[in-house]
């Protein structure tokens, strides 16, 4: 009965309960579909830098830095026999990475050479380029790196390395492939050319730097190797997107202030201007606290039906979303961020859509009941009089 | 009529103080959320400007063709006559040289061997001259231990590199690198502070030396890597104006030290990177302000119900329905206009906060070459100051002219009946 | 006409058929012609570069392979560097910072005072038989001097280059021309000399260019102004305090 009444009652406002609803639908969706592009982007980003480098984790030889450019030369050692079999097996691929130089306009510019088995199909890099019908030592890189150094398909760059025994060695290697990727770990001034050419121009038969593996539970410890799982290689993109999520929250946070705000004043509102009305419930027979129930339902009233008109937009709105994706244009890397395609693809799990729910009806509930208060300290005689009790 | 109906705002809280909180509360939240975005893009140009990019650049022709790998070997030449050159030329844009070079620096123990050793990227900017370098790069702000270099021979080196080489204030360290014409260099410089940015690219590696230290430091005695152009505020239409006429000038294609002169806009990706951010800018506020319009009409149609008992008096006692209407029109355009004043104080007063306090996002660009705060700051501009009145009147007094048409539905013989009531 | 003609041909055909001397002979006798258990030398180095060139005079003392000492002299902002290798360390010391810094890892890649010489290619001077096996290939004119053309191989695991093209002065016995290449048959460095002399009876380079072919410019010329062999240089000249001195 007391649904029906309220039901009634503010649909009975008219246009003022259905913008507030809208502006209520419009906090729904704003939430999820924010929240649907940030958890869409650490997807996405953590997807492409497992399937572009970290797959399941890694093995690191344990004088390997990546930000050390000093201890590059002596960070390489035998592979496991362990590690072998799930190499063989195509569960692990084995890098080896080595110092070199190469001569861009005839100026020397020291570059980081990685070696990969160009028939490995654990990670996305198009290693299938690296092989060369004639004989050519093939390599590949990333566009961006490409740009940097004005290098075209096809072009042949001179590098140079030395050996292990410190042997100089120099070659013009044929690109045969420029990449685009948003992991920006497999680009920035590196060249990618085939690991048993490498381990060849290093004389270091069976030897490797880093060794990805695929299953993300394996974690077997080596000694001479340490193992890196995900949260360790993830943990720079999992922060960032922490502080840029946190930031965006301000937006529907302000949003959902707003419609509260509304919500709350029509609250108000109707409570003072419908004393009458109350007061002839009361006389009717129904109590104080059915009444509170009666106005906090109108609130909440206006979330469920927000819930309702959110779906008739949102559902669809949210779904083209997912099928354009967000578009950021093909140089979206250039914002430093890691893993960024040119478009964003937004992910909504049913935990989002449901906690967004959850999360404004509270609120909602809340700020329908608070001015209620005062309904209980309502003497009926003073309200069929249009009084307020003091 | 005005004063009026001010008097009944004022003594009316019920019928003022609601719609004045909602109102404002809105502005402030558009002033604040534009003044937000608008620090964006402010920032990324500010930030790259200060950096890397000045409003325009000039190099040679030569250093344009490997700008990405800044070689100051292919640097300018007779760069103090350049600079009175061009001030003549553009008085009001402020020249700056720099000189950008790799190196290494090294940490002595007593006996003078090396205790640790870290590449460095050096920043060689006039500290000493004029004020200029200090407050683009904020270096006072920057400073997180020690003071500023005051003479010749002192530098400032990153935090990150002074954690990680464990180098204390006053040690003297040694860079090494090489001359404009290639021979080693080698001097030994005094750490008088220590500077974080928050801007990854520059935390990682950087050391600010005098721009006269690094000239005698690597042979490159009146020479720079860069002289960058500072507009008093940035104005893009005028840079592209000064570098054609400067290219017209002085560059020539086929003379490889000839000068060229490149407007913030087009360097790198500078381009892609505005026009992004503007298009998402745009369309980001214009959402919002929608959204807050549709709140803000709905606080003028809630008026309807709120003056509902009195409009019906007012009628009864012969007010015309025109003038009521009216009145009640007049009644939100004072309040819009108040609330938004309210609101746009205090929205103000939020966004100058975000602009001299930014918030931190983090450190986490590790992987980044982008030149890009980790600090986001709000920017007011002049838009700031208007943009929260066309949610703030605009729209309430549009809410309030809906809401009021109801009173022309009122029927004068069923007045009595409800006031009876 | 037809008579000189043929009379080519013979002589040409004499030449490609006639015996080669044998390849590891000839590095001997250029060993022990270019080798001297010590020397002092002066000598200016010339670096060409985009905008200028520039000329430094150096000092250098050398004992065996495996000690050298040089000072730079000139011009002034260069003067009073001074360089000490000992076996396969390289120290480098610098007058306005008075430190002595070890050159190693990546510093030992760049250039040696903006010349094509780099720190690595100043740590490898060996005698060339205890590194290379040489083939004799053929006879060639270079600058207008008749040369036997030799192929040397690495006989070590750690020689800097695979081979080397080496063309010899049949007369004088100096390598005239030399040409450094990588495992794969790159050509990274070459040497040329343009002019020789003669000093306490041997013969010995005196103007010759480096060039690292990998790297844009014009290379970069030495000329030796004085040498003197086999004198006694005192055992403190080789040791990191002679640096500072």
């Amino acid at each position: 009965m007391i649904f029906k009444l309220a039901y009634k009652n503010i649909i009975g406002a008219g246009l003022r309960t259905w913008l507030n609803i809208f502006i209520l639908s419009l906090s729904y969706f704003a939430i999820i579909a924010l929240q649907g592009f940030f958890v869409g982007w650490q997807d996405d980003a953590s997807r492409e830098m497992k399937n572009w480098y970290i797959a399941g984790g890694q093995y690191w030889q344990e004088s390997y830095d990546p930000y050390d450019p000093y201890t590059l030369e002596d960070s390489h050692g035998p592979i496991p026999e362990e590690l072998q079999k799930l190499i063989s097996k195509g569960e692990a691929i084995s890098i080896l990475i080595s110092p070199a130089t190469i001569y861009p306009e005839g100026r020397m510019r020291n570059i980081v050479l990685k070696g990969i088995d160009p028939k490995q199909d654990l990670i996305e890099l198009p290693t299938k380029y690296l092989t060369d019908p004639n004989g050519e030592i093939n390599c590949i890189i990333g566009s961006g790196f490409a740009d940097n150094m004005n290098i075209k398909e096809g072009d042949f760059i001179v590098l140079r390395w030395r050996d292990k025994n410190g042997v100089y060695d120099a070659r013009d290697i044929k690109v045969a492939h420029i990449f685009f990727t948003t992991v920006i770990s497999v680009e920035n001034n590196q060249i990618w050319i085939a690991l048993d050419a490498l381990q060849e121009m290093l004389n270091l038969p069976g030897e490797a730097t880093i060794i990805p593996v695929k299953d993300e539970l394996y974690k077997m410890e080596f000694s001479g190797w340490q193992h890196k799982d995900l949260a360790f290689l993830l943990l720079d993109l999992t922060n960032l997107i922490k502080t840029k999520t946190i930031g965006s929250s301000i937006m529907y946070v302000l949003l959902l202030f707003l419609a509260v705000l509304a919500i709350f004043d029509t609250q108000i509102l109707s409570i003072f201007h419908r004393r009458k009305e109350m007061g002839t419930l009361m006389a009717l027979g129904m109590t104080r606290s059915k009444i509170i129930q009666m106005f906090t339902l109108e609130g909440v009233l206006h979330a469920v039906l927000a819930i309702l008109m959110g779906a008739v937009y949102g559902i669809p709105l949210l779904n083209h979303f997912q099928k354009v994706g967000m578009q950021l244009g093909a140089n979206a890397k250039e914002w430093g961020l890691s893993g960024l395609d040119d478009a964003l693809y937004p992910v909504y799990g049913w935990k989002l859509v449901l906690g967004t729910v959850i999360l404004v009806l509270v609120t909602i509930t809340i700020v329908s009941f608070l001015p209620t208060r005062k309904i209980a300290k309502l003497k009926p005689t003073d309200a069929l009089r249009g009084k307020m009790t003091k | 009529m005005f004063k009026f109906l001010a008097k009944g705002l004022l003594r009316d809280r019920t019928r003022s103080f609601f719609p004045i909180l909602i109102i404002a509360s809105g502005v402030m939240l558009t002033v604040l959320v534009y003044s937000w975005m608008s620090g964006f893009s402010v920032m990324l140009i500010y930030e790259s400007a200060r950096f890397k990019t000045g409003h325009v650049k000039i190099v040679t022709n030569a250093y344009n063709e490997l700008i990405d790998q800044k070689p100051y070997d292919l640097g300018l030449m007779n760069v103090d006559d350049k600079i009175e050159t061009l001030s003549s030329e553009y008085p009001d844009v402020h020249w700056q040289p720099r000189i950008y070079f790799g190196g290494l620096l090294d940490l002595p123990d007593e006996k003078g061997e090396t205790l640790s050793q870290g590449e460095v990227i050096g920043f060689g900017v006039d500290l000493f001259t004029d004020s200029f370098e200090h407050d683009l790069l904020n270096l006072e702000e920057a400073l997180t231990a020690g003071s500023l270099p005051t003479k010749n021979g002192e530098i400032l080196i990153s935090q990150e590199i002074a954690d990680k080489l464990d180098i204390n204030i006053h040690d003297v360290v040694t860079i090494i690198g090489s001359t404009m014409y290639g021979s080693m260099a080698m001097d030994n410089f005094t750490v008088s502070g220590m500077i974080l940015f928050g801007v990854q690219a520059m935390d990682r590696g950087a050391i600010i030396v005098d721009i006269s230290d690094v000239r005698s430091f690597l042979d490159m005695e009146n020479s720079a890597s860069e002289i960058l152009g500072f507009l008093p505020t940035y104005n893009e239409t005028k840079t592209f104006e000064i570098s054609t006429a400067f290219n017209e000038t002085y560059f020539d294609e086929d003379d490889e030290f000839s000068e060229i002169m490149i407007p913030l806009r087009t360097q790198g990706q500078m381009e892609y990177l505005i026009a992004t951010l503007e298009g998402y800018m745009t369309s980001f506020i214009f959402v919002f302000i929608f959204i807050m319009s549709l709140v803000l009409w709905n606080s003028g149609l809630m008026k309807g119900i709120r003056l509902y008992g009195e409009v019906g008096v007012r009628l009864a006692i012969g007010e015309s329905k025109g003038h009521i209407y009216r009145s009640l029109i007049y009644e939100s355009i004072l309040i819009g206009i108040a609330a938004t004043i309210i609101g746009t104080s205090i929205g103000l007063v939020f966004s100058y906060l975000l602009q001299y306090h930014g918030i931190n996002i983090g450190s986490m660009m590790k992987d980044s070459q982008m030149i890009m705060g980790a600090t986001m700051r709000a920017q007011v501009t002049p838009v700031s100051y208007y943009i929260g009145f066309i949610p703030g009147v605009i729209a309430s007094v549009i809410g309030a002219m809906i809401s009021g048409v109801g009173i022309y539905r009122r029927n004068t013989a069923q007045l009595f009946k409800e006031l009876e009531t | 006409m037809k008579k000189l003609l043929i009379f080519i041909l013979i002589l040409f055909c004499t030449l490609v058929f006639a015996e080669l001397p044998d390849g590891n002979k000839l590095l001997k006798q250029i060993d022990e012609n270019m080798y001297a258990k010590n020397m002092i030398s002066t000598s200016q180095m010339i670096v060409h570069g985009r905008r200028s060139s520039r000329t430094m005079k150096l000092r250098s003392w050398t004992e065996g392979d495996d000690r050298s000492f040089s000072e730079y002299l000139a011009p002034p902002r260069d003067a009073g560097t001074k360089m000490l290798k000992l076996k396969d360390k390289l120290w480098i010391y610098n007058p306005s910072a008075d430190r002595i810094i070890q050159i190693s890892g990546h510093m030992l890649r760049q250039s040696m005072m903006g010349s094509d010489i780099s720190y690595e290619d100043m740590m490898e001077e060996n005698e060339l038989t205890e590194v290379y096996s040489a083939v004799t290939t053929g006879e060639e004119i270079f600058n207008d001097v008749n040369c036997w053309k030799l192929e040397l191989t690495a006989i070590v695991e750690d020689a800097p280059y695979h081979t080397k093209k080496v063309w010899i002065d049949k007369e004088k016995l100096i390598p005239l021309k030399e040409e450094r290449y990588g495992k794969s048959g790159k050509l990274l460095k070459t040497t040329e000399i343009l002019e020789v002399m003669k000093i306490e009876g041997r013969w010995y380079p005196k103007r010759m260019i480096f060039k690292d072919i990998l790297k844009k410019g014009k290379g970069t010329e030495f000329i030796i102004d004085d040498i003197q062999f086999d004198v006694n240089i005192p055992e403190s000249r080789f040791s990191k305090a002679a640096l500072r001195k």
